[in-house]
């Protein structure tokens, strides 16, 4: 069996609580690193001021982990049509650490996609560090849709400088023990993030996100919308933060997230933080954590609509969600993979069909 | 997009506190040796006589406070705080009055000056006043004491034969002192604080009220109050504290224990008006049974560290707790406060308003924790927490967290970081108002949620106290 190392400290939120909550953190048993001797590629130092949602113990890891970087430069003012695509196959417990530079005026898709089962637990992981430039706009789309026996790590940074747009959809779709990070620095005057995030965990699922939009430049702005389903056993923890820093005078910052609880024996975790240090701001939080009311229910019985077959549709529309918004084949396929797997491939395959990626005949 | 212009500020002025910022000499006081010692902690209870039992607990809280740390990833912080400089028994050569003109002048002085006496003539049930680390007066109307009420000092409960075996079964257990460090060491050193007991279906009309006041320097106030109202029992019971500002550290490490019994109500409101040299690290916690209700109101003004979460267990099936707070952090403090509601009961309902205002530099941080248990079936719970910036040297943070383990149960929160808005400050100013007018208008009705669910005297006292950190704040 290979060594393993603990790293005990992934996801820290910018602002801790009391320990006793467990809410602060999560541990991951991780294999011990195994690539000795070679020259790897590096990303330009550039990217090391990144900092990345995961927290630097287990950005380090998966720097070490990967073996090699990918370091992609979208030129100034270009609009590059093909996504940046970073493949991750669960199976393979595939590591990847990329680097990102989107220079000034460019605009460019960057696409993370988790899959795949593993036989043996595996893990796989992914650290992507993206700079934009001043007026770069960004469109990220993660998509993590691991099956049984995988565990994984995913963790972003972005740094946007003046007038970055910044566009995040994130799905989680599945996998064992998932742990997501993404920390947004709007460093730049007028720099904005706009990030929605979908999830579902069902079965004995963990699901671990750490949110964390710094606003340092004046008027900033950061829109976090989150929203998701907790059935049977699964767990999540969601730690989201809007740092408004000295300095960043006019920014406003929202998160919102809307939680469905299905299961029994779930185990919501929620830890919504605003941090101000500025008084010219605004900064705004809500949450709703509950199940479908009897009202509700009650409304759709009466169409002939079950509770299942209600707690079925709003699984379903996530799933949609995530394939409408998937950019090309392999995040596509990923979420259709696991929408099978989830909503059985009767569903799957109308929820292809229904977006027109399969025809009669054919599989999704 | 256009930027928001810069606004302009003026300098804010010193406010005058001497309402509660005056001293008494010490003279003739007994003052135990700075610093924490077996000796010390044998010498509190030996000054008390105490069971063994208490003797015993002590020794072992002390051994507790020298093993526990404080958690070093969240919280203020307390380095400034050094116990080898903190003595944690003061007490003035006086016995316990129950009639005013027994009290020594200096000390009937202070309590005059803080209106205890006639808050006690106008509208209270009873008066416990404290002063350093003893109960100096004490007293409860006749009418209350005929409906079988209790309400005494923890020592006097301890020397009744009737009520040491009370204080026996519930001294300590909802407060554990392996809760944290201050809560072991105030096991360690506790001295002073109340004993209330509110018989089964005894409705009291009036608050009783206990006052803390710190006059020492470099000492420690770690007082115990322990509450009883029993089943379908009703109770109003008011806190408030003072102490005189110093340039070393002084330190309230107080501990309020309250068991509010199927169908009962408790209503504990607490005015804290530390000075800014008080490292205020208290901790108070309340269990609620079935049908019952207990409610928090609490205004947080003085100190300049605080830890303050007071914390409701809703035990109980259909319970339920209201806190309502505010805080107000001006320059030099750092003030940590918030609250925990734990749902275990079903169909128990919390409902959770604060208000925090941040200004001359002050760090306000609000904490809280809500956690519905798995078998809590339809509990509800909501938070919301504002805070108001009044200057760009401030700082205000909210940090709640939830944790939610029943599928049937709801929760709901928001929370909003803001300012004053000039357009707001413009019309008033227009109405003929001046700035420091408009400004003190606008945070009075900011606070006016946590105001309106005080008494009408202590609501007086808390706009009283939002006037006195608003002087002069131009911002």
């Amino acid at each position: 069996m290979a060594a393993t190392k603990t790293l005990a400290h992934v996801n820290v939120p910018a602002a801790q609580t009391w320990n006793y909550l467990r809410i602060n953190d999560i541990s991951f048993e991780v294999p011990v690193p195994t690539t000795k001797g070679e020259v790897l590629a590096r990303l330009p130092r550039l990217f090391d001021a990144v900092e990345t949602g995961v927290g630097a113990e287990a950005a380090s890891w998966i720097v070490s982990a990967s073996g090699d970087s990918r370091y992609v430069e979208v030129k100034a003012g270009t609009h590059r049509a093909e996504p940046i695509v970073i493949d991750i196959d669960a199976a393979t417990g595939d590591v990847r650490d990329t680097g990102v530079l989107v220079r000034e005026g460019a605009e460019a898709t960057v696409v993370v996609a988790a899959h795949g089962h593993a036989d043996e637990p595996s893990t796989s992981a992914s650290l992507l560090r993206i700079v934009a430039e001043r007026d770069a706009v960004v469109h990220l789309v993660e998509i993590v849709a691991l099956g049984k026996g995988a565990q994984h790590l995913e963790g972003v940074g972005i740094d946007a400088a003046d007038g970055a747009l910044i566009e995040v959809r994130q799905y989680a779709l599945g996998g064992d023990k998932v742990a997501v990070g993404i920390c947004t620095n709007l460093a730049g005057r007028s720099a904005r993030l706009v990030h929605d995030m979908r999830y579902i965990a069902s079965g004995s699922e963990q699901l671990d996100v750490n949110h964390l939009a710094r606003q340092r430049g004046r008027n900033t702005r950061s829109e976090i919308v989150t929203s998701g389903i907790l059935a049977d056993s699964a767990k999540k923890t969601m730690r989201e933060t809007i740092d408004l820093i000295h300095g960043a005078k006019g920014a406003t910052g929202n998160e919102i997230e809307t939680v469905l609880v299905t299961g029994d024996n779930i185990v919501n975790k929620t830890l919504p933080t605003i941090l101000c240090d500025e008084d010219d701001v605004a900064g705004n939080h809500g949450a709703s954590i509950g199940s479908v009311s009897p009202e509700q229910l009650g409304y759709l019985a009466d169409r002939g609509i079950s509770t299942t077959e209600a707690e079925a549709l709003f699984a379903r529309a996530i799933f949609d969600d995530a394939v409408i918004h998937a950019p090309e084949a392999i995040s596509r396929a990923a979420a259709l993979s696991r929408a099978e797997e989830v909503l059985g491939s009767e569903i799957a395959r109308d929820v292809a069909e229904g977006l027109g990626l399969v025809t009669d005949g054919e599989d999704a | 997009m256009s930027e928001t212009p810069e606004r302009k500020r003026s300098e804010v002025a010193d406010v005058d506190r001497s309402l509660y910022d005056f001293v008494m000499p010490e003279e003739g006081y007994e003052r135990y040796d700075d610093g924490l010692t077996p000796d010390i902690v044998r010498a509190i209870s030996a000054k008390k006589d105490e069971p063994q039992w208490m003797l015993d607990l002590r020794l072992k809280a002390l051994d507790t406070f020298h093993e526990m740390r404080m958690a070093d990833n969240w919280g203020p912080d307390t380095s400034g705080l050094d116990m080898d400089h903190i003595s944690t028994y003061v007490s003035p050569k006086t016995k316990q009055a129950r009639n005013w003109d027994e009290v020594p002048e200096d000390i009937k002085t202070t309590f005059e000056r803080l209106g205890i006496p006639e808050a006690e003539r106008e509208s209270l049930a009873g008066v416990g006043a404290q002063y350093d680390s003893e109960i100096v007066y004490h007293n409860m109307r006749e009418e209350v004491a005929e409906q079988g009420v209790i309400y005494s000092t923890i020592e006097d409960a301890l020397h009744d034969p009737k009520w040491e075996p009370v204080v026996h079964q519930y001294f300590g257990t909802l407060i554990p002192m392996r809760d944290h460090k201050f809560a072991a060491l105030h096991y360690a050193v506790w001295s002073g604080g109340s004993f209330v007991y509110v018989p089964e279906g005894v409705s009291l009309s009036y608050p009783l009220q206990s006052y803390f006041r710190l006059n020492a320097s470099g000492a420690g106030q770690f007082e115990h109050t322990l509450i009883i109202v029993e089943p379908g029992a009703d109770l109003h019971f008011i806190e408030g504290c003072s102490a005189p500002k110093y340039y070393e550290a002084n330190l309230h490490a107080g501990a309020v224990e309250l068991f509010v019994k199927d169908h009962a109500h408790l209503r504990y409101s607490t005015i804290e008006n530390w000075s800014k040299n008080m490292f205020n690290l208290n901790t108070k916690r309340a269990t609620v049974g079935a049908d019952a209700k207990m409610e928090w109101v609490s205004g947080s003004f003085g100190s300049h560290v605080s830890y303050l979460y007071p914390t409701t267990i809703l035990a109980g099936a259909r319970s339920s707790c209201e806190f309502t707070g505010i805080t107000f952090a001006g320059a030099t403090q750092d003030l940590d406060t918030g609250c925990k509601v734990i749902l275990n009961g079903a169909d128990t309902t919390a409902s959770v308003d604060t208000k925090s205002i941040s200004k001359d530099g002050g760090v306000n941080t609000f904490r809280s924790s809500v956690v519905i248990g798995r078998k809590a079936d339809r509990a509800r719970a909501t938070v919301s927490c504002s805070s108001l910036m009044l200057d760009d040297i401030s700082r205000s943070d909210t940090i709640p967290a939830m944790d939610v383990r029943n599928a049937t149960a709801s929760v709901g929160h928001e929370a909003t970081i803001g300012r004053i808005s000039d357009d707001t400050i413009l019309y008033l100013m227009s109405r003929g108002c001046s700035e420091a007018e408009a400004r003190t208008m606008v945070v009075n009705g900011f606070a006016n949620p946590v105001s309106k669910e005080l008494p009408l005297e202590y609501a007086v006292e808390m706009n009283n106290l939002i006037k006195l950190e608003m002087e002069g704040a131009i911002g």
